[in-house]
């Protein structure tokens, strides 16, 4: 194994990151803030780690409570990684490491050498080796063994996350894959608030549920953790024996060849339900917003995106209004969600409308056309896409609603979905001429977003979801459905700002469209 | 008629200059071969030319008119095949080049029936495939067509012939020269000097920073046998090049 080559490689990684970020005016300085914010965010997790582990060993439940908490952190950094895409995205495809002269295994080695040293799992593994400390400062634990189970559970986290961001990747070649991701997230998403109520009232489903999970990772990690004798040693065998079974699926499933999938005709259509679709715009936008719906329903990245809202919106709605839970004004929460039903179903693409174009985007410039009815036609495609999402949240909300709202509630929430819709697609035009990325539209999950559109998406999401949330908390019947009126004023003012944000963005584009052209096309 | 006119062209990206004073002409129904090695400016001029980047300064006229970035008129009238194809890879052939010929003014029937003609005849009729499943010599071919799908008349082909077959090539040299003798004008950047020296009969080479160094008529080498510069006769168009951009020796030790 050539280990100083793939050491090399590694290295790369992180120069290439530099690079990349060095060569954007202005940037280096939210680089670096960026990341003295995850070295702070890193530092603070380590403390709560070491401080978690001294809390549960002065409750006297040490080895429950620290397996209970690795198992969290377990599931979230998992979940934070394929669904949100963190600590996913590969530097180096196992394509472009075919150019140096490693062999296979030397390549696969090169490829999750990179991959672990991601910022994003060093920070969990800052928490791990955390709750080890704190476990060894108050318990009887041994901090040899505690960094060990740290630093194998960190290294099985990874590997699950590699082997489901795989998994899905190879679902989605299939026929239908599509569609049965969601149906499987769905069943993922709901089975918590299912089993929540069951295992409250049958002590004995819990318990059994309990002896399941201590075949996991995250268990035989705690035990290692918080004892220093021969259970310790089979909490070792366990997390080895999950090490070897997670390397053997990732490697399986890389191994397994991509698949493309064939269309079923082979003979040309002109007629299509997308050119019906696009005929309502009139003769001028009508080939701009059918290839605009060819483009992302053709992609597995929009289709996935968007069909997974179908999923994501009723479960938000059923979280966020407090169902299940204890506490929380359930229509404040339904406010929130509603204003994130346009965003959710295709959030990357209304931030980066020309990112997933590539060289194409200089088509629009090349046409004997506006350039500024492409982004225009793009617009309106999604906002005509996302809207459905809307009505589909007020029946979600009809069906599943814990509270009556009567039809002024319906109106607030209504108008909450339009000032949401209308809010971000007009922040949209805005990041995709300031803030946007080259991006590929054919992976399935990652985060390919500017660090403008992350800010956009990621901040504009929690925003949404959490004031009226906090508000209905702190002034109890502040957010009640007689003041629908306010909203509908918040709606009017959104859909003002969605139409200047239109025509300046319209005016933009032309002067714009170098240095688009440069980022698209990769050359800046 | 002068198809092409650039007078003075100038073209910087902050402290770089791309093109540097250039001013050539083309006159129309001629095949133009514009030259020039990496990074000389070649594309950054056909940039200009075609409205994707704005001079920094200096005029350019397609047709007699004056041209920039919102001439729809003038866009109307000229085919575009960029360096990098610019192809909607998702979309499949027939889905693109309608698309294209409908962004152009096509009327539906035309569209359809220039699309099938296109695509049977340079064999592009696997509709089962996006463009993103193209071999690169298919998409070459899709971007020609799509070049052409409208009739312009000027057309600009940036590298065209590179990676297709030559079946393909001989096949667009085909087409390339009945629009010539109809009176369009041909606009093209090759490496590949003896396609150039064969096809076209006027030539211009630039040398970095998008510097004009010489322009001719090569038919001179069919005619006459040679074309004389510096007081030196160069029986091709190979030789004139390098005398022109900078002929290097060097030798490596160790290769």
């Amino acid at each position: 194994m050539d280990f100083q080559l793939i050491g090399l490689l590694v290295g790369l990684r992180y120069k290439l990151l530099w690079a990349k970020i060095r060569t954007r005016n202005g940037r280096i300085a939210l680089f670096m803030a960026g990341y003295l914010l995850l070295a702070l965010v890193g530092i603070s997790f380590a403390l709560l780690g070491a401080t978690g582990g001294m809390v549960a060993v002065k409750a006297g439940k040490a080895e429950r409570l620290v397996q209970g908490a690795l198992t969290a952190i377990f599931v979230c950094a998992t979940v934070t990684s394929v669904m949100l895409g963190f600590g996913l995205n590969q530097v180096f495809s196992d394509a472009e490491l075919r150019r140096f002269p490693l062999n296979s295994r030397e390549r696969r080695v090169a490829r999750h050498g990179a991959g672990l040293a991601d910022p994003f799992w060093l920070l969990f593994l800052a928490l791990y080796l955390g709750i080890a400390f704190g476990v060894y400062l108050f318990g009887t634990g041994n901090l040899l063994l505690g960094a060990l189970a740290a630093l194998l559970l960190f290294a099985c986290n990874y590997l699950a996350a590699q082997a489901i961001g795989q998994a899905i990747e190879r679902l989605m070649e299939k026929k239908g894959g599509s569609f049965v991701l969601p149906v499987i997230l769905m069943a993922v998403a709901f089975l918590p608030s299912l089993l929540a109520p069951m295992l409250r009232k049958n002590p004995a489903a819990l318990r059994a549920l309990v002896r399941v999970l201590s075949y996991t990772p995250p268990f035989g990690a705690g035990t290692m953790m918080t004892r220093a004798n021969a259970a310790a040693l089979g909490g070792l065998a366990l997390i080895a024996w999950w090490g070897v079974g997670l390397v053997a699926a990732l490697v399986g499933l890389e191994r397994r060849p991509s698949r493309i999938r064939i269309a079923q005709t082979g003979s040309i259509r002109w007629e299509t339900p997308f050119a019906h679709m696009a005929a309502w715009f009139g003769p001028v936008y009508a080939p701009l917003v059918e290839h605009w719906l060819l483009f992302l329903f053709r992609g597995k990245r929009f289709r996935l995106s968007y069909l997974m809202s179908l999923v994501l919106v009723p479960f938000l709605l059923l979280i966020w209004s407090g169902q299940g839970t204890h506490g929380g004004d359930p229509f404040a929460g339904a406010v929130g969600v509603f204003a994130v039903a346009g965003l959710a179903p295709a959030a990357a693409f209304i931030v980066n409308q020309f990112g997933y174009l590539g060289s194409a985007f200089r088509r629009y410039f090349l046409f004997p056309l506006d350039p500024a009815a492409a982004l225009r036609a793009s617009s309106y495609t999604l906002i005509g896409l996302c809207s459905v999402y809307v009505p589909l949240a007020a029946v979600a909300w009809v069906l599943f609603a814990p509270v009556s709202t009567g039809v002024r509630g319906m109106a607030m929430l209504l108008c909450s979905g339009i000032f949401g819709l209308f809010l971000f697609h007009g922040l949209g035009l805005w990041t995709t001429l300031f803030g946007p990325r080259c991006s590929d539209p054919s992976k399935t999950v990652g985060n390919d977003l500017s660090l403008l559109g992350n800010i956009v998406v990621v901040g504009g999401m929690i925003a949404l979801l959490l004031t009226p949330r906090f508000v209905g908390e702190f002034h109890k019947g502040l957010i009640r459905p007689d003041q629908w009126p306010v909203t509908a004023v918040l709606a009017a003012l959104a859909i003002a700002f969605y139409l200047i944000s239109l025509r300046c963005a319209s005016a933009l584009l032309p002067r714009r469209r170098e240095w688009l052209l440069a980022v698209l096309e990769k050359r800046a | 008629m002068d198809a092409i006119r650039i007078t003075n062209l100038v073209k910087r990206y902050g402290l770089v200059t791309a093109v540097d004073d250039l001013s050539l002409t083309v006159a129309s129904g001629k095949m133009f071969g514009f030259l020039g090695p990496n990074g000389s400016g070649k594309s950054t001029t056909i940039g200009c030319l075609t409205g994707l980047l704005d001079p920094t300064s200096g005029r350019i006229e397609i047709l007699e008119k004056g041209f920039d970035a919102n001439a729809a008129s003038l866009k109307r009238r000229m085919g575009v095949m960029p360096e990098n194809l610019g192809l909607f890879e998702p979309l499949r052939a027939h889905e693109f080049l309608a698309f294209v010929g409908r962004m152009y003014g096509l009327d539906e029937r035309s569209v359809r029936t220039r699309v099938t003609e296109l695509l049977d005849a340079l064999e592009l009729t696997d509709a089962s495939k996006i463009l993103g499943e193209f071999s690169t010599g298919m998409r070459k071919r899709v971007a020609f067509a799509a070049a052409v799908i409208h009739s312009p008349d000027v057309l600009f082909l940036d590298e065209p012939f590179e990676s297709i077959d030559p079946a393909g090539v001989a096949l667009m040299k085909q087409w390339l020269h009945r629009y010539v003798q109809q009176g369009r004008t041909v606009f093209l950047t090759s490496h590949v000097l003896e396609t150039v020296e064969r096809l076209c009969q006027e030539v211009a080479i630039i040398a970095a920073p998008g510097k004009l160094v010489w322009q001719g008529d090569i038919t001179t080498f069919g005619r006459e046998g040679a074309i004389v510069y510096d007081g030196k006769e160069f029986e091709a168009l190979e030789p004139l090049f390098l005398h022109l951009t900078g002929e290097r020796h060097v030798e490596l030790n160790w290769l």
